[in-house]
């Protein structure tokens, strides 16, 4: 072997030295995982066994039974109207963070990441006693003799804040790490020439920081999607979601191969929501302007 | 000129309190365990009335201890499993032009595209039906890791884009080896980063239900502990331990925020 050919290879080889192991752990322990329930999603469960006779009943159960249509559509709903008030509520705070935190951005970020310190059964408790029948905003109503907000207790909408509530912080954190690559002088540029500001953030700040929102839209929906914790505390008795029926589909009930088709299907729902982003997504307009440190 | 400069301060101004609204939105409820922690009656009452009987019983009992080491102990294996695999990861595709580079890029962030809940049951079915291994610490730090690493990785990545590898040529070009180079070229720069990748990995697991729940079997955890209890309502010892925790997180961020007054440590920020 020359010399030359060796310091070819050479990079090669550290690129698989280094990355190598991530990969192979993300094809041990998400791949291999999901392929294994797509497997049992052909199977049948028999008093919490799994008979690996294959069928396509499960997938037949999922389509055919109203409650599942119902269940999905619910969480599907309420998922995108979650997703679309984070963006709209994420932006401006993420925007504000990058562009006026200075040295104290990190912090002001981490600051959104604090709470999930707390445990999320723990906020949602909290949410409920803040927002529940005896809760402080309805208590505090009926102190001063006004009638307390009924569409905060135990409602989809309740349900909703409370997503809004869990999620928020991974929209403005996905968008702030976009921004902090984006070079806030282009704006300046656009203001020299003429550009008003609305059109200036239309036409440079929207699109080149595209890729951020579109992972902070995705991040948000996917959880959204599949929440259990939220609807079950917050809902009432008509918010059962998607997430609450599958899971108790490995718990209560132990039909882990319906459970599985559940699963298989809420990942092909989640994978349409990628595929239907992913024609907008220009990676040569990253927005890694190259931010000049502020 | 001046209407353009204070139409700027004027937006500037409604993001700061639209900052400062989300703020109060994401801690109301902290502040209301906090408050319940010390509560003597869980009903609102006029006026409050205070006692510390919540704290007593949590050092009294020794569950919630358990489950807070378990949840310290998964968290901590879970973050540096996530932070080495995706400081790897991150470095390897901005730095070699590697054909490989677009699916290894895939693969990290797909982690990010499937929710916890099938990460949970995915793993919990593929090590019992498949390899036939019980729920174990091990495995619960694995799973939680796999989300940790796509995090990791994208912090490391948004981080590192503007990273100039020259430097690290030309310490190897002096005749540094790789991992010295790592050490004192890299690494002095870099540390943010993987600092932040650590730290949302380790509150990612620290805190996580779904994944958790489902693979640790009947080891407690805290948010494990917290699940296992709403049966019979959650006992004020959840809520005195919730306080705790957030008193240690804001001592650290007291110490931050320090470090950040003084610019004794910039914590990657490069301004003055």
């Amino acid at each position: 072997m020359s010399l030359r050919s060796a310091r070819r290879l050479h990079p090669e080889l550290r690129f698989l030295g280094l990355a190598g192991p991530g990969v192979v752990f993300i094809v041990v322990s998400l791949l291999l995982p999901l392929l294994s329930i797509v497997v049992f999603s052909f199977w049948r469960t028999e008093s919490y066994e799994l008979y690996a006779d294959w069928n396509l009943d499960n997938y037949a159960t999922l389509l055919g039974e109203a409650a599942y249509r119902t269940f999905f559509l619910r969480s599907f709903v309420s998922a995108a109207i979650v997703t679309f008030i984070c963006l709209i509520c994420g932006w401006p705070i993420a925007y504000f963070i990058a562009r006026y935190g200075g040295r104290y951005r990190l912090l002001l970020v981490l600051l959104l990441a604090a709470p999930f310190f707390t445990g999320a059964i723990l906020r949602i408790t909290a949410l409920q006693g803040l927002l529940g029948p005896i809760g402080l905003v309805n208590m505090t109503l009926t102190e001063f003799g006004l009638p307390p907000i009924e569409a905060l207790m135990y409602t989809q909408v309740a349900s909703g804040l409370g997503l809004v509530y869990l999620f928020i912080p991974f929209m403005v954190t996905a968008i702030y790490l976009s921004l902090v690559n984006f070079n806030f002088e282009l704006l300046e540029v656009a203001k020299i020439n003429g550009a008003k500001p609305w059109r200036a953030f239309l036409e440079i700040t929207w699109p080149l920081n595209w890729i951020g929102t579109a992972i902070g839209i995705v991040l948000v929906f996917i959880p959204c999607l599949a929440n259990v914790v939220t609807p079950r505390f917050l809902g009432g008795p008509d918010a059962t979601s998607f997430g609450m029926s599958l899971s108790q589909q490995f718990g209560e009930t132990g039909t882990w191969a319906l459970g599985s088709a559940m699963g298989v299907f809420l990942f092909l729902a989640s994978f349409a929501v990628i595929l239907a982003i992913w024609p907008t997504i220009r990676l040569k307009r990253s927005g890694f302007t190259g931010a000049v440190s502020q | 000129m001046m209407a353009a400069g204070r139409r700027i301060d004027i937006s500037a101004a409604a993001m700061a309190l639209g900052l400062l609204l989300l703020y109060l939105f994401l801690y109301a409820p902290i502040l209301y365990v906090i408050y319940t922690s010390f509560a003597a009656d869980i009903v609102w009452p006029f006026p409050p009335s205070f006692t510390l009987t919540a704290y007593e019983d949590l050092f009294a009992s020794s569950l919630y201890g358990e489950a807070l080491s378990n949840s310290l102990k998964l968290a901590f294996g879970s973050a540096i499993i996530s932070t080495l695999l995706a400081a790897g990861g991150a470095i390897a595709i901005l730095r070699y032009r590697s054909r490989r580079r677009g699916m290894v890029l895939f693969l990290f962030i797909a982690p990010l595209f499937v929710a916890d809940l099938l990460i949970g049951i995915s793993i919990l079915a593929f090590n019992a039906r498949v390899l036939g291994l019980p729920g174990n610490l091990i495995s619960a730090m694995a799973a939680n890791a796999v989300q940790g690493t796509s995090f990791g990785f994208l912090i490391i990545l948004a981080q590192l884009v503007r990273y100039n590898w020259n430097m690290d040529d030309a310490a190897m070009v002096f005749g540094a080896g790789p991992l010295r180079c790592f050490a004192e070229i890299t690494l002095p720069t870099i540390w943010p980063s993987l600092f932040g990748a650590f730290l949302i990995a380790f509150i990612l697991a620290f805190n996580n239900l779904e994944i958790t729940f489902y693979n640790l079997g009947a080891i407690p955890t805290l948010p494990s502990v917290a699940w296992g209890s709403l049966r019979f309502g959650l006992g004020p010892e959840l809520f005195a331990l919730a306080a705790l925790v957030n008193l240690f997180v804001f001592a650290i961020f007291v110490v931050m925020y320090g470090l950040m007054r003084t610019g004794l440590v910039k914590f990657g920020y490069r301004g003055q």
